[in-house]
């Protein structure tokens, strides 16, 4: 515990955990929806970089922008063609809604697979630069990347719901849609922009975390998973609640690494996710008035 | 509300498939290996009617159903190899393990519902799936082989006979469920996924009433590892990650989750683009499930059997009616 370099991790994997659990209440904001293919859109988006980088000879920025397009429509079409439809067509229940997400889920998983191979890609850095010393701990492009990415992320959205006239809206549709509707409010803009926003926060986390360790096309589903228990373990009462889960699960993960082993990490989530679904279902932060 | 009134029972899809399993018995003939397709299609089935009654009457989507069919087919392994007890010995301590872990997660996940319950079981078959690879005991990732052959007294069932025995236990099961989804007690329990509020103010016990659902489907799905580790004569934990869950939830909503009839149908759809149709390798049968699963919520959400039923019933209807239904149809 006493290494630097454990708790450079840990804020690695609580910002990706934290970045993907974002992705999850930007959809749930706009539509009440827990988005399980958020996972997917990250998975996509870094093998997709990978795989132009490695296999096609782009650079790393035009495969990454074309990479992070392709997750923004992938999640704006889910908007568009999924949520929508499912609203309209069941009133009543989550049942037709979680179907419909785990089934997009494995369709766009098992497509990168097809598509990109099923193979462990190397992933790609925004910029490579030797690892910088701070002490006796070094500062990889991955780890800078996705603390990047997070800061950014975190602090622009926050920024963004407070002080935009988009970031407004999106609040009033997630606190009551028909009233929206009512009052004039783009309703459905509003609800795409945030699921195409969603989609670029996923990607972007998924780029940044794959040039640590590599991506591999199956494992959206557990992305998906750890992302969605960094925002019920951190709470959607704000919009940092996810970090907060986050950063908690990075370092129950690498604690349990450390000291137990790997396989011991898979016990330690089913036992969190027990432990705050049965005492605090409303995780670590809530938002008593929403101004 | 009207779907949850009882109706007069109905043998037709049980001679269905009946007459179904006859046929396909007659085509796998002696050959292996399509006869371990058939044994395949009531693996898949067995799994399926077990998540059919808490997923198609308590709206309950608990995804640890691959851990419940693991246990059947680790205990049946286990049995077998190391305690030299016979296998039927094996099917029984499945079930009744797969019931008291069923219990306990259901216990602790009494409360949950939704998004919640879907990813705290699918957290629970992942570690279950870990547990399950680093087990030495239970042959960590190259699991257990060499599974004795069933044996009942003094009758030793061939693969043909074992098969038929598999799929003549699916066919009771879905009647079986088919009855208890008429019977008083399924119409609480189909009332429990519509309005759960009202039951709960009827007296009975929504959160005991759906643990009860989970525990039965638990022991159906254990069956159905039991009966995969006795066909297979060997197990390995690949065989229940959560693609199979997955799998299994996709041909359910596929078949239909209006009866239990539909799991069978699935089941079928399930083995023809997994296994065999070879343009789909690599998980694109999969795929193609996981597809046709978003194309039936958006356009027939009644799935395979709601189509049948839809069709049926204009074959039913007096000429005038049936141009009347044609014409909605159209519009």
């Amino acid at each position: 515990m006493t290494d630097p370099q454990v708790w450079i991790s840990i804020l690695e994997q609580g910002c990706f955990y934290g970045l993907i659990g974002l992705a999850y209440l930007l959809g749930l904001e706009g539509t009440g929806f827990f988005n399980f293919a958020v996972g997917s859109y990250a998975l996509v988006a870094a093998l997709m970089t990978s795989w132009l980088v490695s296999e096609h000879g782009y650079g790393v920025w035009p495969a990454l922008i074309l990479a992070v397009l392709v997750a923004m429509a992938l999640a704006a079409l889910t908007e568009l063609a999924v949520v929508r439809t499912i609203e309209a067509k069941f009133q009543h229940g989550e049942l037709p809604s979680l179907v419909a997400v785990a089934a997009l889920l494995f369709a766009i998983s098992q497509v990168a697979g097809m598509v990109f191979g099923r193979v462990t890609m190397p992933g790609e850095p925004f910029y490579s630069f030797t690892p910088i010393a701070v002490g006796s701990a070094y500062l990889t492009p991955a780890v800078v990347g996705v603390v990047g990415v997070a800061v950014v992320a975190f602090a622009g959205v926050s920024i963004t719901a407070r002080t935009t006239a988009f970031g407004r809206a999106l609040r009033a549709v997630g606190d009551n849609k028909e009233a929206s509707r009512i009052l004039g409010l783009p309703v459905g803009r509003v609800r795409l922009i945030a699921f195409a926003v969603s989609g670029l926060v996923a990607a972007l986390a998924g780029i940044a975390y794959s040039s640590q360790a590599g991506v591999s096309w199956d494992v959206g589903l557990q992305w998906a998973l750890l992302g969605f228990l960094a925002l019920v373990v951190g709470g959607a009462g704000s919009w940092f609640g996810p970090l907060v889960g986050g950063i908690l699960l990075g370092f129950v993960q690498e604690i349990i690494e450390l000291y137990a082993g790997g396989q011991d990490v898979d016990y330690a989530m089913l036992g969190i996710a027990l432990v705050f679904f049965a005492f605090w279902p409303k995780g670590l932060t809530s938002r008593a008035v929403r101004a | 509300m009207k779907s949850l009134l009882p109706r007069a029972p109905t043998t037709a899809p049980a001679l269905i498939a009946v007459a179904a399993g006859a046929l396909l018995l007659l085509w796998a003939g002696g050959n292996a290996y399509n006869l371990s397709l058939l044994g395949l299609l009531a693996t898949y089935s067995l799994v399926g009617l077990g998540m059919y009654a808490p997923l198609a009457w308590a709206g309950s989507m608990s995804l640890a159903f691959s851990a419940y069919a693991a246990i059947g087919a680790y205990s049946v392994a286990v049995i077998s190899t190391k305690a030299d007890a016979p296998v039927w010995v094996g099917w029984i301590v499945g079930a009744a393990l797969a019931v008291v872990v069923a219990l306990i997660l259901g216990a602790a996940t009494m409360r949950l519902t939704g998004f919640h319950l879907v990813a705290i079981t699918l957290l629970f078959a992942t570690a279950f799936q870990t547990w399950l690879v680093s087990a030495n005991w239970l042959g960590s990732s190259n699991g257990i082989g060499q599974i004795a052959a069933l044996s009942l007294g003094w009758w030793h069932p061939s693969a043909r006979a074992l098969v038929i025995g598999g799929l003549a236990l699916v066919v009771l099961i879905a009647i079986g469920l088919d009855r208890l989804r008429r019977s008083s007690w399924g119409v609480i329990a189909r009332a429990l996924g519509q309005a759960p509020l009202a039951v709960e103010c009827c007296g009975t016990r929504v959160p005991r009433i759906t643990i009860v659902m989970q525990c039965f489907g638990a022991a159906i799905a254990a069956i159905g590892g039991s009966f995969f580790a006795t066909d297979v004569q060997g197990i390995t934990p690949v065989t229940f990650t959560t693609d199979l869950v997955f799998l299994v939830l996709f041909f359910l909503i596929l078949g239909g989750t209006s009866s239990p009839w539909g799991a069978l149908i699935g089941a079928a759809i399930a083995v023809e683009l997994t296994v065999r149709a070879t343009f789909f390798a690599s998980g694109g049968g999969l795929l193609l499930l996981a597809l046709a699963v978003l194309v039936v919520l958006l356009i027939a959400p009644s799935g395979i059997l709601g189509l049948l039923g839809d069709a049926r019933r204009r074959l039913a209807a007096p000429a005038g009616r049936r141009a009347r239904l044609r014409g909605d149809v159209t519009r």
